[in-house]
Parts: structure tokens; C-alpha cells; sequence
């Protein structure tokens, strides 16, 4: 399921330019990472994906077909999208019926909702929180019920809007295994993050925007470690960036633009004479 | 519900904008009455005539128009509604007017919500003696009321994508779909209101009993003037009503 976004421009109201040409291709099974600052128009992007909002201007295309005739609810048979808000969502009064009530939506039978909401839950770590009430858990917990309604109903392709926000380390930790395991079986999986580590760590791609435009599209270090493109895009670099800057000027050998942790490790043997 | 844009402030500047937001309340409230006495056509024509200009002026004509449009629905509603079910002798006039005094009404206070800003609205009511906290209760709802409705978007957008067919199906169905837009928004509005009232307190809300304005609002001669042609022309409208009657062109009726 490739998508396409053919010079896509997205105004709010008709007056508030969010999308200035944006032209992009992900194809099956890839896995990015879509960042830049506030107001770049990442969201507004993805909500392009399952048709919630249409381009004023320019296509959208998924598997070679125009997206214009489908509407939400089919495309998010394909597409799941997860919210930075779980707030936005959570209305039942358990954890287990939020999960089933989106199978239900898109036509699952009961069996086998029940089983996809028992195995997501156990792959999100939150099988303990079946029979709670998304109302009494704290923030990073509704975060991931709200994560498992949409995953349960495993999609070809899964976009998250900010996942990392209020997760802590371990949860950061697991979150990445998860969208690598989902990647691994052959689903897209497309992130907007402001957390340079969490992308670096979890997508070979990124697309850096800015001012509702991208401006720079590629393998992730790569991407990461152009000063201007992190300038445009309000963001630090990768703390192994900056650790690799800082060696580079006192062992020239050392290459500035390292983004990995096992780079650097190798960079920094091979300086010294030891192992590679 | 783009209809509601009609009682949002828009910042302009305009002779009615100035107006002391006294007197902007008190001719919305007698238009607003007047426009309850009546349910005769010519007169509600003529309010909705009168208020025109005074849109103008506050340079929010256009503004109106184009959101009075969302309320083609519940007009149209109205006159169906009130044509089929009337036991009046002519059911259809009647339902024009009823149509023409919800305008009325809706426009009367337009002219109100759209001119006067929040804080300008609480500065008139504790200059109408009403107690800080409250004033600042209806200022703050009126303030937020917008921030709903872009959590009410978010809201639909996030079920929309859990394969809620908001506008599908028969009428049950689409009652029974609201209940997952409409408890997201109170708990969202709950959860909102309670962390406005720690930010408030952690930053000394209610800590001392004396408080000190930035901007107090003023009555000016015009706005003497305007209050005075506003309580006249209540006189003169209710004395019309009730004692003199009206004169019969006024009583026209639609044949059906």
C-alpha cells in the first residue's frame, strides 16, 4: 500500500495555509518519522491519510487510488490513526470495551475482537487494566489504551501523532519494540515525534518540515545531522551528533555526522587502535 | 453549528464597539424583548430592519450574514414543524413569524456577543454590583466556549478514525453516535476546568479582597443618549402594544 501525496496544499477555513505543496512517497512497509516544529503542519498531514481532512489543492493517492471517493470509516479499515490526546476518545467505562468498540465499528465478529483485545493488551503491558475505567488511569496509561484501540484493529498502515509524550523510558522502550514488531510484519508505520532520540533509535527515514512544507527527506542521520535542516526545523540535534562533534574536533578522524551509539563506539576503537 | 459564530467577539474597531458594553447590553435586552412581544410579521420585519444598520456600524454585517446561513436548518425545521402541527387558522403565517422572531432574537443579541469582549462583559457586571467571582465565571465560560468547539472537532476527527459514521445511518443511530463525541467533551471540559482552578490558585486567585482593574469602562454622553432612546422606544413600544394598539397594517397576516 504505497502512498502518494501528489503537491498537496490544505487551508484551514480556506484561510489558514497549513500544506504549501507537499509531495511525498511511502511505500509498503516502510517506517518514518515526520518531524519539524509546532505548527509545520505534520498533523495536519496525516490527517490527509484517512481522509479527515482533503486537499484544497493536489492527491492523495493510497495503492494507486485516488482517496477522494473513499470515505473515513473505509479508509480507516487501512490507516489507523493514533492522537496525541487520549482524552479525545476514551468515552466507555472500561478499557476493554474502548478496544472492542472500535473492532466493533469496522466489522469484526465478536470472537475475534475478543481475541485481538486480549493479545494487544498483553503486547502493550496493560492486561491489568481490562476491567478499569479509562477515566481513572493516569495520563500515559489512557495514552496506550487509546494506542491499543487502534492497534488491535491492526492496520496496514499505522500513523501516531506524538506517542512518546508522558511516557517514561520503559514505556518509550516498549512502544519502540511494538512499532518495530508491527514494522517487521510488513505494516508502514509513520510517526510524528519531537523526540530526535526516539526517531534516530526507531526509523531508518525521516521528513523534516517546515512552514507547511518539507524541506528535507531521507535516511534519518542524514536528515538529522544537517545543521540547517535542524535550524528549520527548531530541533537539537542527536546527543551522539553532538558527542561526535565534539570528538571530531579533538580527533579529527572521528566523522562529525554519527547518529548511533554503535557508530560512535566503533569510531572512537578504531581511533585509539583497539577492536573495530 | 456554524450559526454560533454569530455570538462570537470579532475585534474590530467601529462606533458600536466603543459603546460602553452597559449600554450594548441594555439595547440587546430591550430588542430582545421587543421582539417578544410580537409575533405579527411587519413588526418583527421591522426589528430585524432596524438591527441591519446597527450591524453595520459595527462593521459585523457581513460577518453575520454569512453565519446566519447555518440557521437555514432550524428555520426550515421551525416552519415545517409549525405549518403541519399549528392548530391556528393559518398555520404557515404563523410559522413565518415564529421563524422571524427567532431571527429577531438571535440577531438582537448577536449584536451584543459579537461586539462586546469578554473582560468588557465582566467589567459590566461588577459595575452592576455583581460579586468578582462570578463576573469572572461568565467571562471565562464565554471565553472557552470556542475552545469547545475545537475540542468537539478534535473529538469527531479521533472517533471518525475508530470508524464512527457520524453522518450515517437512520436517526437512532445517529442520536446513539453522538455518545462518544459528547463524553470525550465533558471529560475533557471537566478535566480542563479543574487544572484552570489550580493554575488560578497557584497563582493567588482570591488572595487578597481589594482588586484594582487594568481598563474600567465609562459611561461617555452616547451612551446617555442610546440608553435613553432605548428605554423611549421601550416605552413607546409597550404602550403601542398594550394600550394604543397596533395600527392594522401592522396586524397583516399571510392568507394561509
Amino acid at each position: 500500500m504505497t502512498i502518494i501525496f501528489e503537491d498537496v496544499h490544505f487551508a484551514y477555513d480556506g484561510i489558514y495555509t497549513a500544506l504549501r505543496g507537499v509531495s511525498l512517497q511511502i511505500d509498503d512497509g516502510e517506517s518514518v518519522a515526520i518531524m519539524g516544529t509546532n505548527g509545520a503542519g505534520k498533523t495536519t498531514l496525516i490527517k490527509h491519510l484517512n481522509g479527515l481532512l482533503r486537499p484544497s489543492q493536489g492527491r492523495v493517492i493510497l495503492d494507486g487510488m485516488n482517496i477522494r471517493e473513499k470515505s473515513v470509516a473505509e479508509l480507516s479499515r487501512i490507516i489507523g490513526l493514533v492522537w496525541q490526546d487520549p482524552d479525545h476518545q476514551l468515552f466507555l467505562d472500561s478499557v476493554e470495551k474502548e478496544i472492542l468498540f472500535g473492532l466493533k465499528n469496522l466489522g469484526f465478529s465478536p470472537e475475534e475482537s475478543e481475541e485481538r483485545c486480549v493479545t494487544t493488551l498483553e503486547k502493550l503491558g496493560i492486561s491489568h487494566l481490562a476491567k478499569r475505567r479509562p477515566f481513572s488511569l493516569s495520563g500515559g496509561e489512557r495514552k496506550r489504551v487509546a494506542l491499543a484501540s487502534i492497534l488491535a484493529t491492526e492496520p496496514r498502515i499505522l500513523a501516531l501523532d506524538e506517542p512518546t509524550i508522558g511516557q517514561d523510558a520503559r514505556q518509550k522502550k516498549r512502544l519502540a519494540k511494538m512499532l518495530r514488531e508491527m514494522n517487521d510484519e510488513g505494516r508502514t508505520v509513520i510517526v510524528v515525534t519531537h523526540d530526535i532520540e526516539f526517531a534516530v533509535e526507531n526509523f531508518p527515514r525521516a521528513i523534516a518540515m517546515a512552514n507547511g512544507q518539507i524541506v528535507a527527506d531521507g535516511p534519518t542521520p542524514v536528515v538529522l545531522s544537517n545543521e540547517t535542516v535542524l535550524d528549520m526545523c527548531s530541533l537539537t540535534p542527536p546527543q551522539m551528533t553532538i558527542a561526535a562533534r565534539e570528538l571530531h574536533s579533538i580527533i579529527p578522524s572521528i566523522p562529525e555526522r554519527l547518529t548511533h551509539v554503535t557508530e560512535l563506539e566503533r569510531e572512537i576503537l578504531r581511533a585509539i587502535g583497539g577492536e573495530s | 453549528m456554524s450559526f454560533l459564530e454569530i455570538f462570537k467577539y470579532t475585534r474590530q474597531d467601529s462606533v458600536i464597539h466603543r459603546l460602553d458594553p452597559r449600554t450594548k447590553l441594555l439595547l440587546s435586552t430591550v430588542l430582545g424583548i421587543i421582539s417578544l412581544l410580537f409575533l405579527e410579521i411587519i413588526p418583527l420585519l421591522l426589528i430585524i430592519l432596524f438591527l441591519l444598520p446597527l450591524l453595520g456600524a459595527a462593521k459585523s454585517l457581513g460577518r453575520w450574514a454569512k453565519n446566519i446561513k447555518g440557521l437555514a436548518m432550524l428555520v426550515l425545521f421551525i416552519m415545517v414543524f409549525n405549518t403541519l402541527f399549528s392548530t391556528d387558522p393559518t398555520p404557515f403565517s404563523r410559522s413565518v413569524s415564529l421563524a422571524l422572531r427567532l431571527l429577531a432574537m438571535m440577531t438582537s443579541f448577536s449584536f451584543f456577543f459579537l461586539t462586546v469582549h469578554p473582560d468588557e462583559l465582566s467589567q459590566a457586571l461588577i459595575k452592576m454590583h455583581v460579586k468578582y467571582e462570578f463576573a469572572l465565571a461568565v467571562s471565562m465560560a464565554m471565553r472557552y466556549v470556542p475552545t469547545l468547539g475545537q475540542d468537539a472537532y478534535a473529538i469527531m476527527d479521533a472517533q471518525k478514525s475508530r470508524g464512527v459514521e457520524l453522518d450515517k445511518g437512520n436517526l437512532i443511530k445517529r442520536i446513539r453516535n453522538i455518545v462518544p463525541i459528547i463524553v470525550p467533551l465533558i471529560v475533557v471540559a471537566i478535566r480542563r476546568a479543574l487544572s484552570i482552578s489550580e493554575s488560578m490558585e497557584s497563582r493567588g486567585f482570591g488572595a487578597s479582597g481589594g482588586r484594582t482593574y487594568m481598563d474600567m469602562i465609562q459611561f461617555r454622553r452616547k451612551d446617555w443618549v442610546i440608553v435613553t432612546i432605548s428605554l423611549v422606544g421601550l416605552i413607546l413600544v409597550l404602550l403601542l402594544k398594550f394600550w394604543w394598539g397596533l395600527p392594522s397594517w401592522m396586524l397583516w397576516q399571510l392568507p394561509f
